[in-house]
């Protein structure tokens, strides 16, 4: 019943939210509101914040961070060390790696072996191979579960992000973030569910869609926020020049009273949701500010992320990323573009490392200090990893795009830290050892959240809309605490 | 508490609502179920089977359990190894009701762990189905529309043509009567955005108003299709279905070049183009013989599509995704099927096969899609075949101008030409320059070129790589009527006849549909994009196939149709809901009376515009680049974009001209619905937000038009403040406000000017705002005091709805 325009719980709901008395709602009322207010079309069913019947068993994570590093990072410089890809490094790569497999730019191209550009080393007491140019991470290896594993489906970016957001490259599916609100709802007052940001700073080639952090078929009040950090945070959160807090306070409550006064007339039940959804806006413009306001944070925590700023770095958002954790939002997307090395690798690891080692590091310290880690789940990795292959775009080597073997970690919300999973064959092309497509991510993220991915759908075009889609996926139990 | 409060109330709700369902449940079957009712398998039996069914015992032969399939009537009455699943007359004998209604884990259909389960209530009528027959009928929508019975009604007195038949009928078997007429001005209102998008201007209110002739209505009604904004307003939708954008969508995103479609189509709907002929131009408008410049340019539908010149892609890839989005687009727009389903494996609810998927795509296999890899990172990027026109609207003014610089020119080079040979000179260089600034006029527009076609195998599960399967020729679903071309390979444009045969099951009522939702706000079947297992029972079957059958009749005469729906007066009903109806019939399905909703994001830029007179009705041409927060593409690369708003009257033109970038839609359109258009979009959400509230209150395109609607009300709104709020109030909202109404603002009113008077600095950084000239020595306390007071009226649900 996607297509039902008014569906009869959602009127009854509001109705009863909202009650006769439509101005001056409290907070526990405009929550209510935030959550089940009525979109067209859709059959959704919410208990208090929930969609019905979710969570479908106990979660372990209240919320995510997924640190996106977009471009793809070398899997074979960060978290997979390949010795047998060093003894190999100038040599021909066998045929029967690549025979018949998609490839990017090295279309046509000689294909050589490229050993690792690093040095790895052991670290923390679970010993985890972690590669010399990531030593904050190296820190917090007893923390983090790496998957050596992933393999996805597309060779391009953009819908290699496409894949990694939504479960598949056709476009017009709802992403994750979008999926998780849809499902739990938003446990903050006043600010989006969802919030995306890009960090600035280094290269940043990569370009991305805000389709990445689109809702799709679900309700667009599940699309991802994007919060600015030049400029307005949220567009259109500032007020008019010449309009001061005292003024928009009282405009918006003329038009909540004119619009009071029109639904005497004509019970509208829209009416009454867009009175609270004014009220909500003229929150919104003072918590979002407070939100972005970094005053109130002592001197250790800014030097423990390398804060120099309101200036949009990555070390920022990582900050921010917790001040929305600590607020309720639940689901946090940072990207950092500028990790697509097809050449001069070393070169620009150094600079994506130096902006975003330290900051992620210092994100999951934080957590954990706060106790917020153990119900806070953290994503770390690309779209995609890149070529155990040379490729010679620049003056220093580099590697081409590659999605048959890749690596990510994990980390928090019931996610074993100091631990690994799955393998890449000996020069890191295949993953062959318990390979993890991004579907059974999807399914282990919706899992840690008290979601049963083959349970949570929606229906869209008559059909049963899943994250995971209509393959078969999995998930990772044996990462699970 | 709430949620026991909640509770409570539905229950009371429902209760109420149960014992008057009791009552009238026979008579109106198709909103409730009723134990008593004939069974028939569209209405009753296929939603079930095909949601909990198909999926294992349907068309997906990868899928199909135990080899039986329950989708067709041969094959599901067939012996099994243990007797018949289904035995008419006897579901004690049938085993398909033992395995659905047993107690057995083992048994139980459908099984337990597929997340499926029947209700009591559907295995009810499962078991009255085989009780009275086991009857199966075609999908509704799989065969060709015929004329329906017309109903007969009571109170014939309120039929004003026979659509009011359809929808009284089954009113009078309700507890509901039919609502009354709308009260003038809002009939005036809601045509005015339904036809046109646009908001009556004062003038056309006040003439309305005073006209009582019988045919006052109407007259609106042809003045309204005569329009040239009705097709702009039909454009909006038609853009959305085909998935119109400035940009290729992929990747670095670059503007691409099209803008001479859009003129296109929206000059097709003002003239009434027969969607027959609406549909051949564009699927196949280059095949035509001696093609003109306006059927290639029909043709750019078969390119405005995503695509992609990324670094590094594999062209048999994309050329693969190519295939697939035009399959999804064509299928969707044409016949509201989900096709796509069938890219990787055979449709699980309708008869779609993945080689009925690739037997389609194959139809576009001659489109020249070769060069899309070559474009490269300039703005626009240029996607050849692309052809040099100018706009449509332009076209004839500029032509007949070139003509003329031509014969003067002609004229000049005359041996008997008088003129010196320097003055010839001079002469002719200056009309040489002029025509080269014309000519300079013109817009490139990618177009389809046909080329020998490339083979088109059947992928298995999609997989571009797998090279293994057979290669198919172009063929309509082998279920549906075959496009017939002897043994000529079949091309685009076989594909566009067949689509709109007079017996192709679906075109017709795809659109008329649709038409119906561009009316009420809902379709007729509520599934705006799937006609098929999957979609809604249509509220009222013959009323759509009535309209499909006349609409085909009539030549796929458009506006026919339009003014058909629109002067019923099912139409004109009051769109006020009664507590009967929101507590019994909440979706309206019986449409006992008009819906209300929020008008689209273009229509709500386009009333605030045209109600502060900023409004620039120019037609056609390059897309307008409206305000917008500065750093939005900071994210595009290849190359970087930076966003220039237009700084002359562009800045002030319609919605559906506004640059749709792809990867970052403008802001205000998101905030209101607007969709990024990757995909065919059927029916927009109608969401109801902070940030749609945000955008509304601060974007700056908004407090320009309330500027420069506050100027007018001082200059033409007489000298009093109560004057004055009523006539912006009536030219916003086409009403008088009440007492409290005026109260209210007057209240806002003066404390505005309280405020600005302590500070005037702030009055003028608030009249600053866009970049509309504010006349020197204007008492800007007074204009920001009323523009404030604009600012309330814009944002009042009233202004943005269509009652």
């Amino acid at each position: 019943m996607w297509n039902s325009n008014l569906n009869l719980q959602n009127l009854i709901n509001r109705r009863t939210f909202l009650g006769n008395t439509s101005l001056g709602l409290g907070s526990a009322a405009l929550l209510s509101l935030l959550n089940s207010e009525n979109s067209l079309g859709s059959s959704e069913e919410r208990e208090g914040i929930h969609l019905k019947g979710l969570p479908h068993f106990e979660p372990k994570a209240k919320r995510v961070i997924f640190l996106c590093m977009a471009g793809g990072p070398s899997h074979l410089e960060t978290f997979d060390y390949k010795p047998t890809l060093e003894k190999m490094d100038g040599k021909l790569m066998p045929d029967s790696f690549t025979n018949g497999q998609p490839i990017a730019q090295l279309q046509g191209k000689e294909l050589k072996c490229l050993g690792p550009q690093y040095k790895f080393n052991k670290h923390g007491e679970s010993g985890q191979m972690i590669a010399d140019i990531l030593p904050h991470t190296a820190k917090i290896a007893d923390d983090i579960c790496i998957i050596r594993s992933l393999n996805t489906d597309q060779i391009n970016h953009d819908p290699a992000h496409t894949v990694m957001n939504t479960g598949t490259s056709i476009s017009g599916r709802p992403s994750m973030g979008s999926w998780v609100n849809y499902g739990l709802g938003s446990e903050s007052q006043d600010l989006p569910g969802f919030v995306v940001m890009t960090s600035v700073g280094g290269r940043n080639p990569q370009p991305i869609a805000s389709r990445q952090w689109g809702s799709a078929f679900l309700p667009s009040r599940f699309q991802g926020v994007e919060l600015h950090t030049t400029g307005e945070p949220v567009h259109y959160v500032k007020n008019p020049n010449g309009i001061s807090k005292h003024q928009q306070s009282e405009l918006i409550n003329s038009v909540n009273q004119l619009n009071a006064i029109r639904n005497q007339s004509v019970q509208n039940p829209e009416i009454e949701t867009r009175i609270a959804q004014y009220e909500l806006a003229f929150k919104m413009q003072s918590s979002i500010p407070d939100l972005v306001d970094l005053s109130d944070e002592p001197k250790h925590v800014l030097d423990l992320y390398g804060v120099k700023g309101n200036d949009g770095s990555y070390a920022f958002n990582c900050l921010l990323a917790r001040r929305m954790a600590e607020r309720g939002v639940r689901f946090i997307h940072l990207y950092h573009r500028g990790w697509d090395h097809h050449g001069d690798l070393t070169r620009h690891m150094k600079t994506c490392c130096n902006l975003c080692d330290g900051p992620t590091a210092a994100l999951v310290q934080d957590l954990k200090q706060r106790d917020m880690l153990k119900d806070t789940l953290i994503v770390w990795g690309g779209e995609f990893g890149r070529t155990p292959m040379f490729q010679g775009k620049g003056k220093l080597p580099g590697r081409d795009h590659h999605i048959r073997g890749f690596s990510m970690w994990m980390a928090g919300g019931g996610v074993k830290g100091g631990t690994s999973y799955g393998a890449t064959d000996e020069l890191g092309y295949n993953a062959v050892e318990n390979p993890v497509h991004i579907r059974d991510l999807h399914a282990t993220m919706l899992h840690l959240m008290g979601i049963h991915h083959e349970r949570f759908s929606t229906k869209y075009q008559g059909l049963d809309m899943r994250l995971t889609g209509v393959e078969e996926s999995r998930v990772l139990k044996e990462i699970l605490i | 508490m709430k949620a026991r409060m909640m509770k409570s109330l539905k229950n009371s709700f429902l209760c109420k609502g149960l014992m008057l369902c009791l009552a009238w449940g026979m008579l109106f079957p198709g909103l409730l179920f009723s134990a008593e009712k004939k069974i028939r398998f569209n209405r009753d039996v296929r939603p079930i089977l095909s949601d909990k069914c198909f999926y294992c015992h349907g068309p997906d032969s990868n899928k199909r359990e135990a080899d039986f399939r329950l989708d067709v009537e041969a094959e599901a009455k067939k012996k099994l190894s243990e007797g018949f699943a289904l035995v008419p007359g006897h579901p004690e004998k049938s085993q398909l009701f033992e395995r659905i209604s047993s107690h057995d884990e083992d048994e139980i259909m459908p099984p337990a762990d597929s997340g499926k389960k029947l209700s009591s209530k559907e295995i009810e009528t499962l078991k009255k189905w085989i009780e009275q027959g086991a009857v199966y009928e075609p999908h509704w929508c799989f065969i060709p529309p015929s004329e329906p019975k017309i109903p007969q009604v009571k109170n014939q007195g309120w039929v004003k043509n026979k659509i009011d038949n359809f929808i009284l009928e089954k009113i009078e078997g309700s507890p509901f009567t039919v609502s009354p007429r709308a009260d003038k001005a809002t009939l005036l209102r809601r045509l005015s955005f339904d036809l046109t998008g646009l908001p009556p201007t004062e003038k056309e209110r006040e003439e309305f108003l005073k006209d009582n002739s019988p045919h006052a209505y109407e007259k609106v009604v042809d003045r309204l299709l005569a329009s040239p904004h009705y097709g702009e307003r039909l454009a909006i939708y038609w853009l959305d279905l085909v998935r119109y954008a400035d940009t290729v969508g992929y990747h670095g995103d670059q503007d691409h070049s099209i803008t001479p479609y859009r003129d296109y189509v929206i000059k097709s709907f003002n003239e009434n183009m027969p969607f027959d002929q609406f549909t051949r131009e564009q699927l196949a408008g280059d095949l035509f013989k001696n093609a003109t410049e306006e059927q290639k340019i029909a043709s750019g539908y078969n390119r405005v599509l995503q695509t992609s010149h990324e670094g590094g892609v594999q062209e048999k890839e994309y050329l693969a995704k190519y295939s697939a989005d035009r399959v999804r687009n064509i299928s969707t727009v044409w016949m509201g099927a989900t096709m796509g389903c069938a890219e990787c494996h055979d449709h699980k609810y309708d008869p779609y096969t993945s080689k009925d998927f690739y037997s389609m795509a194959s139809f576009f296999a001659d489109v020249d899609d070769n060069r899309t890899f070559k474009g490269g990172n300039s703005l626009p990027t240029k996607r050849e075949p692309e052809i040099l026109v100018f706009s449509l609207f332009e076209k004839k003014e500029l032509t007949n101008q070139l003509q003329k610089l031509k014969s003067e020119i002609q004229k000049i080079e005359k041996p008997e030409s008088k003129l010196t040979k320097e003055e010839k000179e001079k002469k002719l260089n200056q009309l040489n320059a002029e025509v080269e600034k014309i000519k300079k006029k013109k817009i490139r527009c990618m177009v389809t070129e046909s080329i020998k076609p490339r083979d088109i195998r059947i992928l298995a599960r999609g997989d571009w790589m797998d090279e293994t399967g057979k290669i198919v020729v172009p063929a309509g679903p082998d279920f549906l009527k075959r496009v017939s071309t002897g043994s000529a390979r079949a091309t685009r444009l076989d594909l566009a006849n067949s689509l709109v045969s007079t017996e192709h099951p679906q075109t017709a009522r795809v659109f008329m549909n649709r038409m119906w939702y561009l009316f009420f706000g809902e379709g007729i079947s509520r599934n705006l994009l799937d006609m098929g297992s999957q979609g809604e029972w249509p509220t009222h079957l013959e009323l759509l196939d009535f309209l499909s059958v006349r609409f085909i009749e009539n030549g796929w005469n458009i506006k026919k149709m339009a003014k058909m729906i629109v002067m019923s007066n099912t139409y004109q009903q009051s769109s006020l809901q009664t507590d009967q109806h929101q507590e019994i019939d909440p979706l309206n399905k019986l449409i006992s009376h008009q819906n209300r909703f929020r008008i689209s994001a273009e229509m709500i830029r386009d009333n605030a515009l045209a109600v502060s007179g900023l409004l620039n009705r120019k037609m056609g041409g390059p897309s307008a680049h409206p305000y917008q927060p500065a750093g939005y593409y900071a994210h595009l690369n290849f190359p970087k974009r930076v966003y220039h708003s237009d700084k002359n009257s562009n800045q002030y033109r319609r919605g559906v001209y506004i640059h749709w970038q792809r990867q970052f839609l403008h802001p205000m359109l998101r905030a209101f619905d607007a969709p990024s258009r990757e995909e065919c979009t059927g029916q927009r959400a109608i969401s109801n937000t902070p940030l749609a509230a945000l955008t509304l209150l601060n974007d700056p395109t908004f407090l320009e038009a309330e500027k420069v609607f506050a100027m007018k009300v001082i200059k033409e709104g007489g000298e009093s403040v109560e004057s004055r709020i009523r006539w912006m109030w009536i030219r916003a909202l086409s009403r008088q406000p009440n007492a409290q109404e005026l109260k209210v603002l007057t209240q806002l009113y003066q404390n505005s000017v309280k405020e600005y008077l302590s500070k005037p600095e702030n009055a003028e950084k608030l009249t600053k705002i866009g970049m509309f000239p504010v006349p020197e020595k204007s008492d800007l306390v007074q204009l920001a005091s009323w523009m404030t007071v604009a600012r309330a009226i814009f944002n009042l649900n009233e202004m943005v709805t269509r009652n």
